[in-house]
């Protein structure tokens, strides 16, 4: 099943999608797409957890070893962003690129879970861009706020696949696409933590609750981003989330 | 004024804030892996399974390296009071509904060059004291102290004048990171030295004001050795 979280006229809606992308209420209603707004598919979000250098291509192309434990960071929850609304790209910088990734969302409490058990533990799938700001990072509890979790930076959806419906997420094929052009092709089955691995890993350090969510990692495909662009992760059997880029000016309009 | 604390709201702790540590770290942070000092201030999230309050106890971890223990951090805390979204210096103190105290227990800080999710996520590992003292009660903003008691013995105290970023800039800035909501909360800053700790050590700390009166106490205490078998499961959650 695949559920988004939507505002229409509003009033904040969880509706249903069906395979062709058809947005129902419980009621049955079909929704026209065209006048929805999309938000984050997770209803009360918890924890953004999200991993560093979790492809060895993509470690390898920022000239970094693959790490010998995961790499997690905290993402604020200021950085959640519905599909089809706008990141920013900060004045000042040359360097802001995206991060396809797929997102497991925890579905009941979990304090030191074995990976064996890890599944049980996870409400759905959905995927996010990890946005950074390459050029805001600096060598202390790195990548820090500034690079990760600036407002906007972390876009989420469309909607939330339930783990019976998505079944195996061990090998799915992971693409970004900017302005139409493919400039990212990777495969979950390269990551080097896998989802039940991180279940364990985290939740043998803390308790994990329900909303809480797990960003797994982007393969190799960094692309600078500009104002003006679109940017759209896919993810096999999840969905396809778009992101148009704006100014800091257009993006904070008044408060610029 | 105590129910504006959220807490599910953001917290997001400064790091090397303190004058005297950062002179101690100078040489080790002009090398690799820092290179540099920071140009900017260090911050880190305590998520929400971090939070707890005044009077909680908070685990003493069960599977400890041998060369590792549980410390304390205290700070002042600053509670925004509105959305708060790129504020300026001037303004920052106007989005400030007061401040409070927070216990921020963690391992030992051993490295600052990758976030400290092992150190610093363990649950209940931040205790925030409910009640707020607005700004106007606290006279001059420089003349405040941090004091901190372990088991009744001043341990340590942190004046505000030993910060290297005041409170107003650090409004400031972090609004230019992340938009600030009513109820989140901004721990401004620690003294470099953190407080080693026993299983059942008490720790209390308070705000000493210029004027030489105490406002917001936080007292918190630390439990016995717990077998990690104890931690699993419900038995965590409580």
């Amino acid at each position: 099943m695949k559920t988004a979280r939507i505002v229409v006229d509003n009033e904040v809606l969880e509706v249903s999608v069906d395979d062709a992308g058809t947005l129902r209420t419980a009621a049955g209603t079909v929704i026209d797409e065209s006048v929805v707004t999309w938000l984050c598919p997770v209803e009360n979000p918890g924890t953004i957890f999200a991993l560093g250098l979790n492809y060895a291509d993509h470690a390898s192309e920022l000239a970094f070893e693959p790490p010998k434990e995961p790499l997690v960071f905290i993402k604020g929850n200021n950085t959640l962003t519905g599909h089809m609304q706008p990141a920013y790209r900060p004045d000042d910088i040359d360097f802001m690129h995206y991060e396809c990734e797929l997102v497991a969302v925890i579905g009941k409490t979990a304090r030191n879970v074995s990976r064996d058990d890890a599944t049980d533990y996870i409400a759905g799938y959905t995927l996010c861009n990890d946005f950074a700001i390459r050029d805001y990072l600096e060598n202390y509890y790195r990548p820090n706020l500034r690079v990760k979790s600036r407002d906007s930076l972390c876009p989420i959806g469309p909607w939330l696949v339930s783990t019976d419906e998505i079944g195996d997420v061990s090998n799915l094929q992971i693409t970004t696409r900017v302005n139409g052009e493919l400039t990212q092709q990777g495969t979950t089955a390269d990551m080097i933590f896998n989802v039940p691995f991180l279940v364990e890993y985290l939740s043998g350090i803390m308790t994990l609750q329900p909303g809480d969510m797990i960003a797994t990692g982007t393969p190799k495909g960094l692309k600078d981003m500009q104002p003006g662009d679109q940017v759209v992760c896919s993810i096999e059997g999840v969905g396809s989330l778009k992101t148009p880029i704006l100014s800091e000016q257009q993006f904070y309009g008044e408060r610029y | 004024m105590q129910q504006i604390i959220n807490p599910q709201g953001a917290l997001v702790c400064v790091a090397l804030n303190d004058k005297s540590q950062l002179a101690a770290l100078s040489d080790r942070f002009h090398q690799a892996p820092y290179l540099k000092p920071a140009t900017q201030p260090v911050l880190y999230f305590k998520p929400r399974n971090t939070r707890s309050n005044n009077g909680s106890v908070m685990p003493y971890p069960s599977h400890l390296a041998e060369d590792q223990a549980l410390y304390v951090g205290a700070s002042l805390v600053a509670v925004i009071a509105e959305p708060c979204c790129r504020v300026s210096e001037e303004q920052a103190l106007s989005y400030c509904a007061g401040v409070t105290l927070m216990h921020d227990f963690s391992l030992r800080e051993e490295s600052y060059y990758r976030p400290d999710i092992k150190g610093k996520c363990l649950d209940h590992s931040a205790a925030v004291a409910e009640r707020i003292t607005p700004l106007d009660n606290l006279g001059a903003l420089d003349d405040l102290v941090v004091v901190t008691q372990l088991n009744e013995q001043t341990e340590y105290r942190f004046p505000s004048v030993q910060m290297q970023r005041s409170i107003s800039e650090l409004i400031s800035s972090i609004s230019h990171i992340m938009t600030l909501q009513s109820g989140d909360l901004i721990a401004l800053g620690f003294a470099g030295e953190r407080i080693q700790l026993c299983p059942e050590d008490q720790v209390i700390s308070y705000i000493e004001t210029g004027e030489a009166s105490t406002v917001v106490e936080l007292k918190n205490s630390v439990s016995k050795k717990v077998a990690s078998s104890a931690l699993t499961g419900q038995g965590a959650e409580q």
